[in-house]
């Protein structure tokens, strides 16, 4: 049994039209025990950017502590919010810190950054546990449910999604990869982020 | 005399006084006036800026960062927001030190750090310069505005030598004891916001040197916790703020002041 | 076989562990307390390999101690299981990790709001309705979604505990034997006898 399965968990994240969205579920498991249903592993880091981080439990909130610690520091010295490329960056960085005995998450970013003209443009990216980025313009997928999330996003994800559509695509395939899985499930929570807004929604889906 | 008991920070004069401690507050007492005033409801700070001028580029002050100008008040951390008088070499070190300590609390507790937990970390650090040789003492002294779940709102001032005490209103720097007194004289227990940031404004107006309150020479912020989410929120005013603000108090400038900045 | 259960209320939290310290196949004592209380609204129950469990209880015990004499008040529930988690996480990537798992239960004198938290040895760490560990865990867990109501006055919640101690005594090979039991709320802790 790997210690990526160990307390089960996923996330995905996709890009739409002028919005992007991340989801997760809310299961945290011991192996096949459930402990919790009410498990967040998705985090805001600012307004517009959201981090999923999935994997080993106790690495979730070692890091969720670790990454608001070290965005909030930049935001006191820049006295600015930290863009989303420059978030994935320091991610990046943060988990290579620990190459030889790394934090136990592969954790995926959904964010709208600044353009020149002044406008917002979606951003997501992905990084494996050592902090490999993969920067995609469709979907990324991460957790014990990544291969059946890979296999329904390709059949549903289709570019320029509207936000409420982009919501309906992301939870469709979060619910259905999930309830392919043992390890992930027990309800799902999805962010669309728009230019002005985040929609947050809690979806139910099978509690078994 | 003086040159032999003043030239360490360490060493005590023969009535038992820290000489260099004295003149770092002797130091503060010239600079600009920092005015807290806690309310039930809120906490409120005003400072005098003494870099002014109308060659002075405050662009960076118009958007960008949390508001003000970059003086005298400072967002310590969610819950706190710091107003510095004396040396701005110095108080720009402290509020650094204040910040990362602020975080380092969130980080170990997953909480804000209480306000007077806050000030106890940097009046460990402040007192250090009192008693280890060589180092001169941080020439600042702090009032801190801020809330926590244990005490709520709060006021608290700090000094060179590492005393720190809560209080309901007080003031430091220039003309102290003058706003001190007002603040006595005029400061009833149980005041709202709205109320304190009246009395602040007045206070300031008496004691500033100049007669008429502007946002060249104000800074201003208020504490407060956000009605919908319970969580404390800190506004430092920019200065277009400033203006409107003092304007709806009735203690504009008028046009014939020449420091027009725009 | 190690067992604690910990379950929330109507304003309370019930924590209760097994009082057996056994070593290999030998029961050595039957009146162990597994229940520390950190703070006067703070308990936490523990479990884990002999040894490790009271020198990181003592350890922790300590400290949340020392931080109460040094600010005045002690640590609320959430402040004080973040504290211990990130110890457990610490732990967990240094030469000898300790093998502790805990529940720990508080009450929030400044929200008055009861708090459960579900930490296990990795430094895992949940705010959950109800929660336990060691074998027991697999038979209280489902029983606990059947019965557990999170409204349930004092009473009501010791009636559902003496079920899943009652299943654990019937289903379980090896009984955990006799338990402790402690309760914490606005009025601070006590232990109460089933």
């Amino acid at each position: 049994m790997s210690i990526m399965e160990y307390n089960g968990g996923s996330v995905i994240a996709m890009v739409g039209k002028d919005c992007v969205a991340i989801a997760s579920d809310l299961r945290l498991g011991n192996q096949a025990l459930g402990v919790s249903s009410n498990f967040q592993k998705i985090f805001p880091v600012t307004d517009r950017i959201y981090l999923g981080l999935p994997g080993l439990a106790t690495d979730v909130t070692t890091l969720r502590e670790l990454f608001r610690y070290r965005v909030n520091m930049y935001t006191v010295k820049e006295e600015r919010d930290i863009e989303p490329e420059t978030f994935a960056h320091l991610v990046s960085s943060t988990l290579y810190e620990r190459r030889f005995g790394p934090f136990f998450i592969e954790p995926v970013i959904a964010g709208m950054s600044k353009t020149p003209a002044g406008g917002l443009k979606p951003f997501i990216a992905a990084t494996d546990l050592i902090g490999c980025l993969n920067f995609a313009k469709d979907f990324v997928v991460a957790g014990t449910a990544s291969s059946k999330l890979f296999g329904v996003a390709e059949g549903l994800w289709e570019p320029d999604l509207e936000p409420e559509d982009l919501f309906e695509t992301i939870s469709q395939t979060m619910l259905n990869a999930v309830d392919r899985d043992a390890y992930s499930g027990w309800g799902v929570m999805v962010h669309v982020i728009t230019k002005d807004k985040v929609i947050s929604r809690t979806l139910k889906g099978r509690m078994d | 005399m003086s040159r032999r008991y003043d030239s360490r920070t360490t060493i005590f004069s023969p009535e038992g006084r820290l000489y260099q401690i004295e003149y770092a507050m002797e130091a503060i007492s010239h600079a600009g006036t920092v005015l807290g005033v806690l309310a039930k409801d809120g906490v409120v700070l005003a400072a005098e800026k003494k870099v002014t001028g109308k060659l002075l580029d405050l662009s960076g002050a118009k958007e960008g960062g949390y508001g003000g100008s970059g003086e005298k008040i400072y967002l310590l951390n969610s819950n706190v927001i710091g107003g510095v008088a004396g040396l701005t070499a110095d108080a720009n070190s402290l509020i650094n030190y204040a910040r990362s300590a602020a975080q380092q609390h969130l980080l170990q507790y997953n909480e804000d750090i209480h306000v007077e937990l806050l000030a106890q970390r940097l009046c460990d650090l402040k007192q250090g310069y009192t008693q280890y040789g060589g180092l001169r003492p941080f020439g600042v002294s702090i009032l801190y505005a801020g809330y926590d779940s244990h005490y709520k709102f709060q006021l608290y001032h700090s000094d060179p030598s590492g005393n720190y005490s809560g209080w309901k209103a007080t003031c430091i720097g220039a003309n102290n004891g003058t706003a001190q007194s007002l603040l006595k004289q005029e400061y009833k227990d149980d005041i709202d916001v709205k109320t304190a940031i009246s009395l602040v404004l007045k206070t300031m107006s008496k004691t500033m040197d100049s007669t008429t309150l502007g946002s060249e020479k104000l800074e201003f912020a208020v504490l407060t916790v956000d009605p919908e989410t319970k969580q404390p929120k800190a506004k430092i005013y920019r200065p277009d703020e400033i203006d409107k603000l003092l304007e709806s108090e009735g203690l504009a400038k008028k046009d014939d002041d020449a420091m027009k900045t725009s | 076989m190690e067992t604690s259960f910990a379950i929330t209320g109507k304003g309370y939290i019930i924590v209760a562990a097994d009082t057996t310290a056994a070593r290999s196949i030998v029961k050595m004592k039957t009146d162990e307390d597994k229940i520390k209380t950190l703070s006067p609204h703070l308990l936490m129950a523990y479990s884990g390999e002999p040894g490790d469990t009271i020198q990181f209880a003592e350890y922790i015990e300590r400290n949340i101690r020392l931080y109460q004499i040094r600010n005045n008040y002690p640590l609320r529930p959430p402040a004080a299981a973040s504290w211990i988690r990130r110890s457990l996480a610490e732990s967990l990537r240094s030469r000898k990790p300790y093998a502790v798992n805990l529940l720990l239960g508080g009450y929030d004198t400044t929200t008055y709001t009861p708090h459960l938290y579900w930490v296990d040895y990795l430094g895992t760490m949940t705010e959950v309705p109800f929660g336990a560990h060691g074998y027991g865990s697999y038979f209280a867990l489902s029983l606990l979604d059947r019965y557990h109501d999170p409204e349930a006055s004092l009473e009501e919640g010791i009636v559902t505990l003496k079920r899943c101690i009652d299943e654990v005594a019937k289903r379980l090979v090896v009984t955990p034997g006799k338990y402790k039991v402690k309760v914490v709320d606005k009025d601070g802790i006590r232990e109460i006898e089933l």
